[in-house]
């Protein structure tokens, strides 16, 4: 069986899968797009030599991203969710009966074309009629927008472009602006193993704009480092507390996950203080 | 990434901090304190009885000007707009010269009554006009030297040569002033530390001359002209000063009074132009850039050869751009083939070393406004 070894530039950790067929290797105008069958995980897909969801295992993120937001807003009308092609957060936004609206903004449409041909049970969704697909980039949707967003969700590695620079406070800006007074906004933002300074970094950057910054947590096999952070930003409520009754269906998320999913304050203020040693 | 070679990583962090958390309407200019503070530290710091005194010229903003006297230093003025500044601040008259060659009668008139003692002159009509209204003031004389190098000449306009120089040490002295001492200009932005060498032996020449004709002299006056960094690296201050105080422990006796007159030493690499890219456009094979800063309202200094160094918040691919101002006027054109990620309209465009020479300059020409200074 021919192996996968797979290139995460940032992760100090190399995984390599079992591959038994590759179904598809293309290049988009943005990356390499490869989806490959493994006999645990199931189709991957994977971008510029990185996994980013597989058939087994998506769940675990997808829930853990849409739902906590979703649940500590107290009535998520218009959603935006920022790349995520895979179309698998779309469709955890549309469990939701209050939806009204959602913005799927994925620069490449490629993405979406093979997922909906390799991945029919994660992309089903993005052709319901309250989602209106756009192929541009995330950063320039939310600066043309004002104020009619109640939670934006960034699913995408990169787009928070990790670190405080010019153009993390420029996004989070325009993202404020673009929120409702009682909007939220959560992005993943990589290992709290590996990447520690970074996540204190995406958060410092956050707390320069909005009022209410959080962090939440999930384990995610398939990501290096595993132990992966959610950053969430918040013009006014408290992501913690859950305002609407969990009533959808779901395999990992629950409101007892809800619960435990955030930092304990003490650690994660110890966190935010560089008190963690590691 | 541009932004970590020339401006310092504290610089910058108060920088995003402040963007992040302003709604300030771009343009503006934002000044580091800490870096002014630093820059006044350093300077003069390794050159012998020396004193430091800022030219106002190069930023004359209230606030600057405020800080400044807060840090207890000099100032050089030319005009009595700047005077006024300083008035209102309550400078004392004994940290304030005036190194303009040809003073306006206005000027002078304030200056002596406000109480300044040290003026500079390089014509006969000036020690006339300094007779008459400033009898018995210090007066220095401007010489002419090499400006090779510099990237702002400036040699041309003012200056003497040497034997001129001595016929007015004379006369100011035959019409009741007291000549003290000796000024020059080597060029603002400087990079040619053998500029100080051909000025400070030439100051020698003068010095000895006058000693022969009975005029002690006492003080010599550097002017202006240590660099900073705008798109490349430049001599160090430090290096330039214990270069120059060599030669002058080599040249002149020990109790000489040294006057030293930076402008955009102290406040250049302090500032930061936040602008706002308000257009793009392809016009023939050049891509185009609009920002709400140009030539008229800041940026004049591009126009004579300063070349700034940029930063956009876009992680597009670099391409190679021509960046104009948002005038009407065709000459209103900031720089070209500049490497820049592709930004959109309302980004941020940053201008770094954006301190000196850009608010002093501005004009509300088209009706575009003068952007704000904000210090941090």
């Amino acid at each position: 069986m021919i192996k996968f070894f797979e290139k995460d530039p940032y992760a100090p950790i190399q995984y390599v899968y079992d591959i038994e067929k590759v179904l598809y290797k293309g290049k988009s105008k943005f990356q390499e797009i490869m989806v490959v069958e493994n006999p645990y995980f199931g189709k991957m897909l994977i971008l510029d030599g990185v996994v980013q969801i597989t058939e087994r295992d998506e769940f675990f993120y997808h829930e853990m991203l849409v739902h906590v937001l979703m649940h500590a807003h107290p009535n998520p009308e218009n959603i935006v969710v920022i790349g995520g092609g895979d179309g698998g957060a779309v469709r955890e936004v549309l469990k939701h009966d209050s939806v009204k609206k959602v913005f799927f903004i994925e620069i490449d449409e490629e993405v979406i074309n093979v997922s909906k041909e390799f991945f029919p049970t994660v992309s089903g969704s993005i052709n319901d009629s309250r989602v209106e697909i756009m192929c541009m980039d995330g950063a320039e949707f939310v600066k043309n927008r004002d104020k009619d967003i109640d939670v934006i969700i960034v699913d995408s590695t990169d787009i928070v472009g990790f670190a405080k620079s010019l153009f993390t406070v420029e996004f989070f800006k325009s993202v404020r602006d673009c929120l409702t007074d009682e909007g939220m906004f959560v992005t993943l933002s990589e290992s709290l193993h590996f990447h520690k300074d970074l996540v204190i970094e995406v958060q410092e950057a956050m707390r320069l704009i909005f009022p209410v910054v959080d962090l939440y947590t999930a384990p995610l096999a398939t990501y290096a480092g595993n132990w992966w952070t959610f950053s969430v930003a918040s013009k006014r409520h408290d992501p913690r507390i859950m305002r609407r009754k969990f009533q959808i269906d779901t395999r990992y998320y629950s409101d007892e996950i809800h619960a435990q999913a955030f930092l304990p304050k003490g650690f994660y203020d110890r966190l935010m203080a560089r008190g963690l040693k590691w | 990434m541009i932004e970590e070679r020339f401006i310092n990583k504290q610089t910058w962090d108060k920088v995003l901090n402040f963007i992040a958390l302003s709604d300030e309407p771009s343009p503006y200019l934002l000044i580091d304190r800490d870096v002014v503070r630093e820059k006044i530290d350093l300077i003069g710091k390794n050159i012998r009885n020396s004193r430091v005194f800022y030219a106002v010229k190069a930023n004359p903003d209230r606030e600057v000007l405020s800080y400044l006297n807060s840090l207890g230093i000099g100032f050089e003025i030319a005009s009595e707009g700047e005077l006024r500044i300083l008035s209102d601040l309550g400078v004392e008259p004994d940290r304030i010269i005036t190194s303009n060659p040809v003073k306006t009668l206005v000027f002078l008139e304030q200056a002596v009554s406000y109480g300044i003692d040290y003026y500079a002159f390089d014509s006969i009509a000036e020690v006339d006009k300094l007779s008459r209204y400033a009898p018995n003031r210090n007066v220095y004389v401007r010489l002419t030297v090499p400006n090779e190098g510099s990237e702002w000449p400036l040699s041309k306009k003012f200056g003497v040569e040497l034997e001129d120089a001595l016929g007015l040490l004379i006369y100011a002295k035959e019409k009741g002033l007291n000549p003290v001492g000796i000024t020059f200009h080597v060029g603002s932005q400087c990079n040619n530390a053998y500029n100080w060498n051909t000025a400070i032996e030439k100051a020698r020449d003068l010095w000895e001359m006058a000693a022969d004709k009975g005029i002690s002299l006492s003080m010599i006056n550097l002017g202006g002209g240590y660099p900073i960094r705008y798109t490349r690296d430049v001599l160090s201050i430090e290096y330039i000063e214990k270069k120059i105080n060599r030669l002058i422990s080599e040249k002149f006796p020990s109790d000489l009074t040294v006057f030293i007159e930076p402008g955009r030493a102290v406040i250049g690499d302090a500032g930061v132009f936040v602008t706002s890219v308000i257009g793009k456009s392809r016009r023939g094979d050049e891509n185009w850039l609009y920002i709400d800063v140009g030539v008229f309202n800041g940026l004049m200094e591009s126009v004579g050869g300063i070349k700034y160094s940029y930063v956009v918040g876009s992680r597009n691919e670099p391409k190679p751009w021509t960046i104009a101002g948002p005038s009407c006027d065709s000459f209103d054109v900031i720089d070209k083939e500049v490497i820049l990620p592709e930004p959109e309209v309302g980004n941020r465009l940053l201008i770094l070393s954006a301190g000196a020479y850009t608010i002093s300059y501005a004009s509300e020409f088209n009706g575009f406004s003068i952007p704000k200074t904000i210090l941090i």
